[in-house]
């Protein structure tokens, strides 16, 4: 499970997140909801420390991540090495995909088993093609990103982010490049992988898909959660004022 | 006319010239690597050297440091010839060209895929071997030819220094035949055949690693 605590973030003057508190149980899928500018993608974002954070702690499986206390009470980054382990227990997912463009499908899916875990070729290749199926794109192995659509990148970054057997999954907004005929085959790629128990904090504005696949809801404002709770709980039975609004807005 | 003899002396010199810039574009790219990985350092001392050194070679010319390295070495005791030196030189120069050229590939790198590489957790070679240097060989392969094509002709300046390149030859044909038109002339086509066939080559790279799938802008 995740834990994070008192977690805060300013980007010079202006505060982003003032003291995250969130647990994310094993197995469990939580989304985040909220204006944009409400800080959801950057907590997203300081949970794989591609955003460094100014306090808070966030453990996985009781593993302090990112930075150590010293004994005179500050704190550290961890090295890069640890970093780098740690990285490798999450997948996470953009908006605009980012594959490799010059690297194939498959090489993209099989890199980070290959050298960041130091998988053997065969067992790395044999797994790319085994998630690239899976996601339904066994036939578009060798094809380079550019020559894809929208959707079928996204789920060769699905099978990518997936490839380093995560402990959690980072989705930040993975349907919102999308044209709108390509999103269903996205979400059908998360649906499937809601049966395999593994973590997923996912970042969206399809309010209908988080309520579809979260089992809980945390809705940000100005850097706070200030609601969380089950799916019909938040999107139905908001108490925040600003929650309110927001789904009048968005529906 | 064409003075008899003096086109096998002209193709002498000219392969004596490529083998100059060879081992220039050769050592230079190495230094440079070595260098532009020094400009993105995580030590404030060790990115001040780079712009020190990038500034200083860039803003001199070769003439003078060609002299520069002919007369201090020996001062150092280093008993080297003109031929060490002069490609000592090269590659000095060359290797703050091509630092340029490749730490603007690096900063090219879109944002996006150093994250994504970070979040694969991906150690520091395997970053560069399977990110950044086909990356950035890409992004730069344009003006590093540009570079490469200037260093054959760049080489010439070393005649100043005694090396016995395509200038010096062309100008002790002069010496004994007068024949300046006609010598200097035929030196030029040869640099140009040189330099041509580098661009060619230069162009075919290009096309080999054009990234599949992009349109592909052929000029």
């Amino acid at each position: 499970m995740i834990a994070i605590r008192g977690l805060r973030k300013s980007f010079g003057s202006a505060r982003v997140l003032h003291g995250i508190d969130l647990d994310i149980g094993d197995g469990e899928v939580v989304a985040l909801i909220g204006r944009s500018g409400c800080g959801k993608t950057t907590l997203l974002r300081c949970i794989n420390f591609l955003e460094e954070y100014d306090a808070g702690e966030i453990r996985l499986d009781g593993e302090p991540l990112w930075y150590r206390a010293t004994p005179g009470g500050s704190r550290q980054r961890v090295a890069e090495a640890d970093a780098r382990r740690q990285r490798q227990q999450m997948g996470i997912v953009f908006q605009q995909y980012n594959l490799f463009p010059h690297m194939t499908v498959l090489d993209n899916v099989l890199l980070g088993p290959r050298f960041s875990q130091r998988v053997s070729a065969a067992e790395a290749d044999q797994l790319g093609r085994r998630l690239l199926a899976r996601v339904g794109l066994e036939a578009k192995m060798g094809a380079y990103p550019a020559q894809l659509s929208g959707g079928q990148q996204q789920r060769v970054a699905i099978a990518r982010a997936l490839a380093m057997r995560p402990k959690v999954l980072l989705l930040d907004e993975i349907t919102s490049a999308l044209d709108p005929e390509l999103v269903g085959e996205v979400e059908d790629v998360i649906r499937s992988l809601l049966s395999e128990r593994i973590m997923m904090v996912i970042v969206t504005h399809a309010l209908r898909f988080a309520r579809e696949v979260a089992h809980r809801i945390a809705y940000l404002s100005d850097g706070a959660i200030l609601e969380v709770g089950a799916p019909a709980e938040v999107l139905d039975r908001p108490k925040d004022p600003s929650l309110k609004e927001f789904l009048r807005h968005v529906r | 006319m064409i003075p008899p003899g003096s086109l096998a002396l002209l193709a002498q010199g000219a392969a004596i010239s490529l083998l100059l810039a060879a081992a220039a574009i050769v050592g230079g790219t190495a230094l440079a690597i070595v260098l532009a990985a020094g400009a993105f350092s995580r030590i404030m001392a060790v990115r001040a050297a780079y712009r020190v050194y990038v500034y200083v070679v860039r803003g001199t010319p070769l003439l003078v440091l060609a002299l520069l390295l002919f007369y201090a070495m020996p001062a150092l005791d280093l008993r080297t010839g003109p031929y060490i030196a002069g490609t000592l030189v090269l590659i000095i120069y060359t290797g703050a060209l091509f630092a340029e050229v490749f730490r603007g590939g690096v900063l090219a790198i879109p944002r996006p895929q150093w994250e994504s590489a970070r979040s694969l957790g991906l150690p520091p070679l395997a970053m560069f071997r399977k990110i950044v240097a086909p990356l950035v060989t890409r992004y730069t392969l344009p003006p590093y030819i540009n570079v490469c094509v200037m260093t054959v002709k760049a080489s010439s300046v070393l005649s100043i220094i005694s090396v016995w390149e395509l200038t010096l030859a062309a100008r002790e044909i002069i010496e004994r035949t007068f024949a300046v038109f006609t010598i200097l002339g035929l030196a030029a086509v040869f640099y140009f055949v040189m330099c041509f066939g580098i661009d060619r080559l230069g162009r075919r790279l290009e096309r080999h690693l054009a990234l599949k799938g992009f349109a592909e802008a052929r000029a």
